[in-house]
């Protein structure tokens, strides 16, 4: 089992697009797959047509009450599953607060998971807190969309520094970019010079595309609705990250 | 949650859907006609091991599944476009994990088809969201059948549709697989083949008349082996052919003055030379099987120049096989067979002419039976570590004989009784039979690195060979004090006891 959690402190940058799209590509090439949707504003789980509900509610999640096991839905892929979350999950940093090691649990929640996925991918929300840290410490990888914008580069700087200072050494940050417009010159200026600082960033990018967007209206997973040149690029930067990985 | 239905005779695809779709919404995935082709082995190992294995070919893919025979539950599942004979060709990890333990050596084969229009739905909740996959499957002459698949965290809603159309149609559950109606509707049984005997025979039948009955039976096994043997599908079809003849051999020399004697001489003769045209095939057959061990046996470095030797081992092979399916279609077969078989079917002689033609075949039991199991003790008391091999290779044969004796009169006898007493000479026998196979194989192996050498086989493989060689002769002198061990195990007086009882009742 490999944790990939797609994590950016910014928002609205591809994260869930990207934990949807890459769970679905690796469910269709014959992964367990599942995702865990830990952002109350649910919308991963919304793609997925899946009621946003914690049965029990976060404080039994986060306290261990019952096994994750209990909260997984079926998506209508196969080999793929989904743990939906609710709006309940909007305090999960004190919930985790009340808790012994608080940044232990999510890695401690997924433990029991190991034999039934090959793959699990984590919809984070963006910030930085105490969930984000748990998360660090239960993901093999971190999965960082970039928009290439100044902006984004300080973005990655900051986490980079974060990681380094928490000494989250095990876990692989691989940052790759996100709505990439190819036609504007300075995307392309900043993302030489990310390659260059960061060697690390994935080669493949996600282009700026009006059918990801159309993925809230069709409420599916991009390549289940389309074979176009974004449902490649995401294809693509799989593999990339299965390279990666070996 | 019960996932398998049969519908009743009158209810159609188009009733069940509509019935379905007054109280879900539900989405057509597809629909489309399937060939579906049962497989197993020639010995039915699949559903002795409650497993069906089910090939489905449709336009759109062709799926080969494992599932439980009285669960119907999944057990493996892999796209396929064409189902190979041996578990060892299987690619999927998984399947062959399963398939190998159980198929050995033996090769699958189609057993029954049957042809189905498959539906394929989605149930969908408000959100369309897939809560509950129902698969039918409409045939021509067997009731139709309705399967769900429940999608993980959908338990709940999926067992309340299937509560409300279960009711309303009148469905029932089923837990019998679709390849038991299709044996059925062409007579056909599964299981219907085993190398075991199973001769019903009765205490006070007439000896001659016993004995043409069991060979009868041994002859319907030669019989139904005999295509797989000439087209070799699988090594288990000559092996069992083989061990039809020598049954045959033993009953004939066996059971004793109750055929005529012309018979008798004519058909020793003829099932003596089915043992030899037989036996080279089957000697190269189990060196093949037995070669990833073999390779096994010796360091690492050396088991690829081992290569050179199977080489040779499997052309040899292809050669005996080609001449032992000749002979299978020969006229000289075929004619003796057909006397053979005219012979068992012709009406007995009301006054038979052997002296023990009209005792009941329980007293001609006991009495042979008695005899030779004298004589294996006898023979095994006279072993010791310094007796020669062919004592041993004697007995071995003695006890052949008293085992198929046996089981030739199992039904004779109080079953719990008798069939303890042959897993105890079972046991017996495969100390005697692996001593023998060390000791052929170590020899034959002696003559074929002789022939290599002199082709100019290179020295590593000639090394090779001479440490298996050197493996066998250890193996064989470390059976021996198994054997010791198991004789005394085999003659202990509890067993005495039951012999006696059982088949000395003439002295009684
Ligand atoms: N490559 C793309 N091209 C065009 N639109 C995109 C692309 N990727 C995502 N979007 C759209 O941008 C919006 C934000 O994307 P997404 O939800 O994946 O980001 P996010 O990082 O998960 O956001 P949040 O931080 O709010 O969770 C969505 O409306 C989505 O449809
Ligand atoms: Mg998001």
């Amino acid at each position: 089992m490999k944790v990939l959690a797609l994590y950016s402190i910014k928002g609205g940058v591809g994260k869930t697009a990207g934990a949807v799209n890459l769970a679905f590509n690796a469910a269709q090439a014959g992964y367990r797959t599942l995702v865990w949707d830990l952002d109350p504003q649910a919308a991963s789980s919304y793609y997925f047509r899946i009621k946003p509900k914690i049965k029990g509610g976060s404080k039994n999640l986060i306290a261990g009450k019952h096994e994750l096991d209990v909260l997984i839905k079926g998506t209508d892929f196969d080999n793929l599953d989904l743990i939906p979350v609710d709006f309940s999950f909007r305090n999960v940093d004190l919930l985790l607060d009340d808790q012994k090691k608080p940044t232990k649990q999510i890695k401690k929640r997924l433990k029991p998971l190991a034999d039934s996925y090959d793959f699990i991918f984590l919809d984070c929300p963006p910030s930085i807190s105490l969930l984000s840290e748990a998360i660090f410490e239960a993901a093999d990888v971190l999965l960082s969309p970039i928009i290439p914008s100044t902006l984004s580069l300080r973005t990655l700087v900051q986490l980079k520094e974060f990681i380094d200072d928490h000494a989250l050494t095990h876990a692989q940050l691989l940052p790759f970019f996100s709505m990439v417009d190819s036609r504007k010159k300075m995307h392309k200026d900043i993302m030489q010079q990310v390659l260059a600082d960061y060697p690390a960033t994935l080669k493949t990018t996600i282009p700026c595309a009006s059918d990801i967007e159309r993925m809230g209206v069709e409420r599916m997973p991009l390549g289940a609705y389309s074979k176009s040149r974004s449902a490649r690029a995401y294809a693509e930067l799989w593999q990339e990250i299965l390279m990666r990985l070996a | 949650m019960v996932t398998h239905f049969e519908l009743p005779a009158h209810v159609t695809a188009e009733q069940l859907i509509a019935s379905v779709s007054e109280q879900s919404s539900l989405h057509l995935v597809s629909k489309h006609p399937v060939l579906k082709t049962y497989y197993d082995s020639f010995d039915w190992r699949l559903y002795r091991h409650d497993i069906i294995c089910e090939f489905s070919q449709s336009t759109q893919a062709s799926i080969l599944q494992l599932s439980h025979r009285k669960t119907s539950e999944l057990i493996a599942s892999t796209t396929l476009i064409e189902v190979p004979s041996f578990s060892t060709q299987f690619s999927a990890d998984k399947m062959r994990q399963i398939l190998e333990p159980v198929l050995e050596m033996r090769a699958l084969r189609a057993i029954c088809h049957v042809e189905c229009l498959v539906y394929q739905f989605d149930i969908v909740n408000n959100d369309e969201k897939t809560v509950l996959r129902i698969q039918i499957e409409e045939f021509e002459r067997f009731n139709h059948r309705l399967s769900l698949f429940p999608i993980k965290g959908y338990d709940k809603v999926a067992g309340r549709i299937v509560e409300v159309i279960a009711e309303q149609l009148k469905l029932c559950a089923i837990d019998r697989p679709l390849l038991l109606d299709i044996l059925k509707s062409q007579s056909r049984h599964p299981k219907d083949y085993s190398s075991k005997l199973d001769i019903p025979l009765s205490p006070d039948m007439r000896a001659d008349i016993a004995s043409k009955l069991i060979f009868s039976n041994l002859l319907h096994m030669l019989k139904v082996n005999e295509s797989g043997t000439i087209a070799n599908i699988d090594t288990e079809f000559l092996h069992d052919f083989r061990v039809a003849v020598r049954r045959t051999r033993v009953g004939l020399s066996q059971v004793k003055n109750t055929l005529p004697d012309d018979i008798v001489v004519r058909f020793k003769e003829f099932f003596s030379w089915l043992g030899q045209i037989t036996s080279e095939t089957r000697d190269l057959d189990v060196y093949l099987l037995n070669f990833e061990y073999y390779k096994k046996q010796v360091p690492v470095d050396l088991r690829a120049s081992l290569d050179l030797l199977h080489e040779l081992l499997a052309a040899k092979q292809r050669q005996a096989q080609k001449q032992l399916a000749k002979h299978l279609r020969s006229a000289r077969y075929s004619t003796l067979l057909a006397a053979w078989e005219a012979y068992l079917g012709s009406t007995p002689n009301n006054k038979p002419t052997q002296v023990d033609a009209k005792l009941t075949i329980k007293a001609l039991a006991d009495l042979r039976i008695w005899k030779v199991y004298k004589r294996v003790i006898k023979e095994g008391e006279a072993i010791d570590q310094h007796t020669p091999p062919e004592a041993l290779h004697r007995l071995r044969k003695t006890c052949k004989k008293l085992r198929y004796l046996m089981e030739f009169f199992q039904h004779l006898y109080a079953e719990r009784r008798i069939t303890s007493l042959i897993k105890q000479l079972k046991r017996l026998q495969d100390v005697l039979g692996d001593y023998q196979d060390y000791a052929t194989q170590q020899q034959k192996l002696m003559h074929f690195s002789q022939e290599m050498q002199v082709s100019n086989a290179p020295d590593k493989t000639i090394m090779a060979m001479a440490l298996l060689i050197e493996d066998f002769d250890k193996r064989k002198n470390k059976i021996r004090d198994h054997f010791t061990w198991q004789f005394s195990a085999f003659k202990k007086p509890e067993n005495h006891t039951v012999f006696h009882a059982l088949f000395a009742t003439h002295h009684s």
